[in-house]
């Protein structure tokens, strides 16, 4: 059962990763110089009383001993307890909770136009004319080296400031998803196309491409049957930055969206470094890498037998 | 974020090209951007019942109960779903709200509250005498939080319920910003039975008795906001009766600036609650808007110098600092003509402010070298700087870290550096700023307190007020005995001549003192469109309240 074994092992080292990520960040949020009970009262437009800065300080454990701390934090932890958010009082679980279905509908729908993109453009342009190459591949860099925000400041500028077709933001229906997604989207397509169009053209440089050809197999046929399927294993190695930029892409979008999720969530944490919830934001963001490493070994496995093998 | 794979280096420049590029085009396009087409001119009449007000804010507090958070936003969040004990009048008076009359007792230790009869929390339980005091009990409550309310009535000892609808508050001292304390927005009534069953759940589900009730909150985004049926006890000043006009407001969070201009002048939003300065004018140009700008009460925008240590503890090099800077240039780049330069340590809106304060501290760069050089600042080192006894007259501003620094900052660094000083501008995580803060390691703070009593002063200035055993809001650490007197005569005498009198000696003796340098009034910038009516103003806080507001379609 080497498939089984593979999986064993993947999920201990992805609990090995959480372990680290939480060991990690509960050490650099402590290194952080800074009284935490005063940050959690508000900051300097606070006027707390003694007795309430001694209740914080009891409350979350801030007058006893590192060790304690990160005890205490582990065996929370292992509880699936992620502890109080300072910002919200609200348990962590329920703080992220409430806010990863909208990240994960902004995630799903610019995954929705990235793929079919890159999949329509990298295989249409590959080997084609050089002026049509460069075109296509000037406007992949363009997109891929814009800032979200700029490509986001662009899009609404255009389509809601400007036609008015779309909402300026929040989270009321379709019609407000479609530019986020546009934007977290194009970005990702800007860098997987070009990826995978050199893939292509690799590949179809390849004897096998040739005999296929010379049996009289149309040209679209030879593209979508036999050169993708090759030239799609080392851009399923691009996941994580998938995986990265729909993450990092969400706090910027989110927010110049005016949109509800995990984005919003991780800047205004980090901004009243609500850290409870920051290392809540980061077991998750390590959680969905390894669970997606995970799945995309087993693609691997499917796509090309060889690799199991290996 | 950037995604990118590294192109070739011949894309990349064009790619760099192009987003230079396209940076210009927007520029031009934001710039260019039109208004709404649509103008409306219907003639206020009656009012029109009913539609959700869309309103859009600049931060989202992350709690809803007023007694466990600090945040501005509050101010405006906190009349739509609380109402108070008293409230300030049109003319900033205390006048009835919960409380139909209250009487004080000579020593001025002893309030007795006769509470209005027949409110109702929207969870259906009663106001009453025991829910005041549950209140006073859940502001103070550790567990609460409470970084404001608590030490607003930190004077309260204890409470009896004499009967049903009579309270009686015991003070420690007498302490007469007690009841404008209690009209501040913060200070809104909880509901007693939410308190007593499940104070826990007040932050995201506040009950109150006021003319909306929370139907959603989504933390991050939004607030729903449905009229209260049944309410009937809104105070005189807003001249209206029973239930709000409006079915419901939508509250959004929108924290660009520039998007919240836009949704508003686009029509997405009725009302912002926030706008940025920078927007101001090309919302006054239009004639579909309504533009507000209202000075707050308190303490306005000063940068507090440390007396308690080297160079702010000689007063000449506080005067000199004073002098050096062009207060009225700097506040209008900053504001971008919307903000008020002051020179005094009171806003103008305050009550017992005393005009005669103006005028005293001025500009006066010659003034200010002159004053250096008579305090031993004489010499001058390499770059410039004054130089005494071999150091460089250095200031050292901590603020807290952002991708700019402080455009105010910058702006006084370059004042103060024409006469010498060398104002170093010090970016700081929030945590470490606040440890500084209150470790006084600094040699000047900018900062703000907003509050609708005059007892800011108190709160600002008077030696008890130094952070040491608990955190005070003093951070000039300004010790005078003579300016304490003043401040205690004051908040201890009834409203009146005695008050006033205290509060302009103590107006004055800060001028003598100068505890910093005071550069602009506080504001409260809000817009709507002219569609909305009746969006009434509170004097405790400048912001719009919609208890009467209506839509016209």
């Amino acid at each position: 059962m080497p498939i089984l074994r593979r999986i064993l092992t993947r999920l201990l080292v992805g609990i090995g990763v959480l372990w680290g990520a939480a060991t990690l960040t509960f050490l650099a949020v402590h290194l952080i110089p800074g009284d935490t009970a005063l940050l959690i009262l508000g900051g300097p437009d606070a006027r707390p009383t003694a007795e309430t800065l001694a209740q914080v300080r009891s409350d979350y454990l801030l007058d006893q001993p590192f060790i304690v701390q990160y005890g205490s934090y582990l065996g929370n932890l292992l509880q699936g307890d992620l502890g109080q958010s300072y910002r919200l009082r609200l348990p962590v679980t329920d703080a992220i909770g409430q806010q990863i279905g909208a990240t994960a509908a902004l995630a799903a729908a610019a995954v929705a136009v990235a793929l079919p993109l890159t999949l329509a453009v990298a295989v249409l342009s590959a080997q084609r004319a050089n002026w049509i190459r460069s075109i296509v591949s000037g406007v992949e860099v363009v997109l891929a080296a814009t800032p979200t925000f700029i490509i986001g400041f662009a899009l609404l500028i255009v389509f809601s400031f400007s036609l008015r077709w779309f909402p300026i933001g929040g989270n009321q229906g379709m019609a407000a998803l479609v530019l986020p997604a546009l934007t977290l989207g194009l970005a990702i397509f800007g860098t997987l196309s070009q990826v995978l169009r050199n893939e292509l053209e690799d590949v179809l440089e390849q004897p096998f491409i040739l005999t296929a050809r010379s049996r009289g197999m149309r040209d679209l046929p030879v593209r979508m049957r036999h050169a993708l399927r090759h030239a799609a294993i080392p851009v399923m190695t691009m996941s994580g930055f998938v995986v990265a930029a729909l993450l990092g892409g969400s706090v910027i979008v989110e927010t110049l969206f005016s949109r509800q999720g995990i984005g919003s969530l991780t800047l205004a944490s980090v901004y009243n470094k609500d850290l409870p919830v920051i290392i809540g934001i980061v077991l998750l963001s390590a959680a969905v890498y390894v669970v997606v490493n995970l799945v995309i070994d087993l693609l691997y496995t499917l796509i090309d037998p060889k690799v199991v093998t290996a | 974020m950037n995604a990118s794979v590294i192109p070739p280096a011949r894309n990349r420049r064009q790619a760099r090209r192009l987003t230079a590029l396209s940076a210009v085009a927007l520029v031009a396009l934001v710039s260019g951007c039109a208004g709404p087409a649509s103008s409306t001119s219907e003639a206020t009449g009656e009012p029109v019942s009913g539609g959700v007000l869309d309103v859009s804010i600049s931060a989202e507090p992350g709690c809803l109960d007023g007694h466990g958070i600090s945040a501005t936003q509050q101010q405006f969040l906190g009349r739509l779903i609380y109402d108070n004990v008293v409230t300030l009048d049109e003319n900033g008076d205390i006048a009835p709200y919960l409380a139909e009359s209250w009487d004080i007792s000579e020593d001025g230790r002893t309030y007795t509250f006769h509470l209005k009869e027949g409110v109702t929390f929207s969870d259906g339980s009663p106001w009453n005498a025991e829910v005041l005091g549950q209140n006073f009990e859940h502001m103070r409550d550790p567990a609460t939080k409470s970084p404001l309310a608590a030490a607003y009535i930190a004077p309260y000892v204890d409470g009896t319920v004499i009967d049903e609808y009579t309270f009686e508050a015991h003070l420690e001292y007498p302490y007469t910003p007690f009841l404008y304390t209690l009209a501040q927005s913060w200070l809104g009534m909880n509901s007693g039975k939410a308190i007593a069953e499940a104070p826990e759940t007040l932050c995201q589900q506040p009950i109150g008795t006021g003319p909306f009730t929370v139907a959603d909150y989504q933390p991050g985004q939004s607030i729903s906001y449905t009229k209260r049926e049944g309410y009937d006890w809104a105070p005189e000043w807003l001249e209206g009766d029973g239930e709000a006009y409006l079915d419901g407001v939508e509250v959004t969070l929108v924290s660009e600036p520039v998007i919240r201009h836009q949704s508003l002048v686009s029509g997405q939003y009725d009302l912002t609650e926030n706008l940025a300065p920078q927007n101001a004018a090309a919302v006054q140009a239009n004639p579909d808007f309504t533009y507000e700008n209202l000075p707050r009460t308190g303490s306005p925008y000063v940068l507090s110098f440390n007396l308690s240590r080297a160079p702010f503890d000689d007063l000449a090099v506080r005067q000199a600092f004073a002098a050096a800077v062009d207060t009225a240039a700097v506040t209008e780049s900053l504001g971008f003509g919307t903000y008020t330069p002051i020179d005094g340590f009171l806003s103008k809106e305050s009550k017992y402010y005393d005009p005669t304060v103006e005028g005293t501290l001025t500009h006066d760069p010659e003034r200010a070298n002159q004053l250096l050089d008579d305090a031993g600042w004489s010499g001058r080192d390499g770059e410039g700087f004054r130089t005494k006894d071999g150091r460089r007259l250095v200031v050292e501003v901590p603020t807290v870290e952002s991708s700019t620094p402080s455009p105010l900052l910058v702006q006084l660094q370059g004042e103060a550096r024409k006469v010498g000083f060398d104002l170093r501008i010090i970016q700081l995580p929030q945590a470490q700023l606040s440890e500084l803060r209150y470790a006084g390691d600094y040699d000047a703070l900018a900062g703000v307190w907003h509050t609708n009593t005059t007892d800011v002063l108190f709160i600002r200035y008077h030696s008890s007020e130094i952070t040491g055993e608990r955190i005070g809001q003093n951070s000039s650490y300004v010790d005078d005995p003579a300016l304490d007197e003043l401040l205690l005569a004051a908040r201890e005498s009834d409203d009146g001549p005695e008050a006033e009198e205290a509060y302009s000696k103590a107006q004055h003796r800060l001028l003598e003192i100068v505890p910093g340098l005071p550069l602009y009034e506080n504001p409260s910038q809000f817009a709507y469109a002219k569609t909305v009516h009746d969006v009434a103003v509170d004097t405790s806080h400048p912001v719009p309240v919609l208890t009467y507001a209506w839509k016209a379609e």
